[in-house]
């Protein structure tokens, strides 16, 4: 059954706050995200490729709250899970080829049963999709993670750069570029850092880490030291 | 009257999600379009690029507005998808995964 708009023409917008079942305009997303799930290990040898997951790619404010609305929130994960939402077409991993120039802003929440972590997770995706970790012409963030340990989460937001050039980055005034001075890069990496540290609500004494991903591998560790602070 | 001779047919998606897939993306932000009781998204965020074009970044208030407003699945295979690649959110599998 098909509803017509009954009063005015056909030009009337009608959004999902004036009609949620019947409305035909929808708000459009800057990017593509695709949401990941990282399963936890069997304990069989399983292979990493065949536990992350690809969920789903979306590109609208509606269709967002759609999945959230219908997954399990991260405090009912499993141990070993993880939730990352990517930009469409970057696999949320080190080698990824758009990654593996990049780092990423981290915290450690260690009172996990004091932690809203549904709440603190869906706040830095809303940041991510409402484009407001980083400014228009910034071009750093690649995505958001979340990780369930035995100990602590984790969230994270991934970095294309780690404030300087980086093979085939181009010319221009563009992260990875050469037309960015190491010194603005940083200055684009730390304002994603403060306004990361915003998101999660942690007060001055608390200190969120940035650090390279390949320090991070070489170090076979996830908690390489870290390259700034905030 | 014309017999109704219905077949058994799949499930159909629910007018919500109908909308979700035939409606279009917006042009721009447009701070009037609002019920009086929603907040449109927050104009500083766009202003600075208001003039190359479309810019569409959107304050976490003004997209909590949604929350319970749109809560259908994005697709009819979602649950089972879901179901299928995280489970049920019982936390079934942390008993079993090897604690290192």
């Amino acid at each position: 059954q098909n509803k017509q708009p009954s009063v005015a023409g056909s030009d009337e917008q009608i959004t999902v706050f004036h009609d949620k079942d019947n409305f035909n305009v929808k708000h459009p997303l800057m990017h593509k995200w695709t949401l990941w799930f990282t399963k936890p290990p069997s304990g069989k040898g399983d292979n990493w490729n065949d536990l992350l997951k690809e969920v789903i790619t979306f590109n609208s404010v509606e269709e967002f709250w759609g999945v959230y609305n219908n997954i399990a929130p991260t405090g009912e994960l499993a141990l070993k899970s993880d939730y990352h939402l990517f930009k469409e077409g970057v696999r949320p991993e080190w080698e990824d080829i758009q990654n593996k120039h990049g780092g990423k802003w981290s915290y450690q929440f260690r009172e996990k049963k004091n932690v809203p972590i549904d709440e603190l997770w869906l706040h830095i995706m809303l940041a991510a999709i409402g484009e407001t970790l980083e400014d228009e012409t910034d071009g750093e963030v690649m995505g958001v993670v979340v990780n369930v340990r035995k100990g602590f989460y984790r969230i994270g937001v991934w970095t294309r750069t780690i404030g300087k050039s980086i093979p085939n980055g181009g010319d221009g005034d563009v992260a990875g570029g050469k037309g960015r001075t190491q010194e603005k890069g940083k200055e684009v990496l730390m304002n994603i850092g403060k306004k990361f540290k915003e998101v999660l609500k942690l007060p001055p004494s608390e200190t969120v880490e940035f650090s390279g991903h390949t320090d991070s591998a070489h170090s076979g560790s996830t908690r390489a030291k870290a390259k700034f602070t905030i | 009257a014309p017999l109704n001779t219905k077949p058994v047919e799949p499930p159909q998606p629910s007018a919500a999600l109908q909308s979700l897939k035939s409606a279009r993306f917006l042009s721009a932000i447009n701070p009037a379009l609002y019920p009086t009781n929603i907040s449109s998204p927050n104009p500083a965020l766009n202003s600075a690029v208001a003039a190359k074009g479309k810019s569409f970044k959107y304050d976490k208030e003004f997209l909590l507005q949604f929350q319970k407003v749109f809560v259908e699945k994005p697709s009819m295979e979602f649950e089972s998808q879901i179901k299928a690649l995280i489970g049920d959110g019982d936390g079934g599998s942390a008993r079993s995964a090897s604690a290192r």
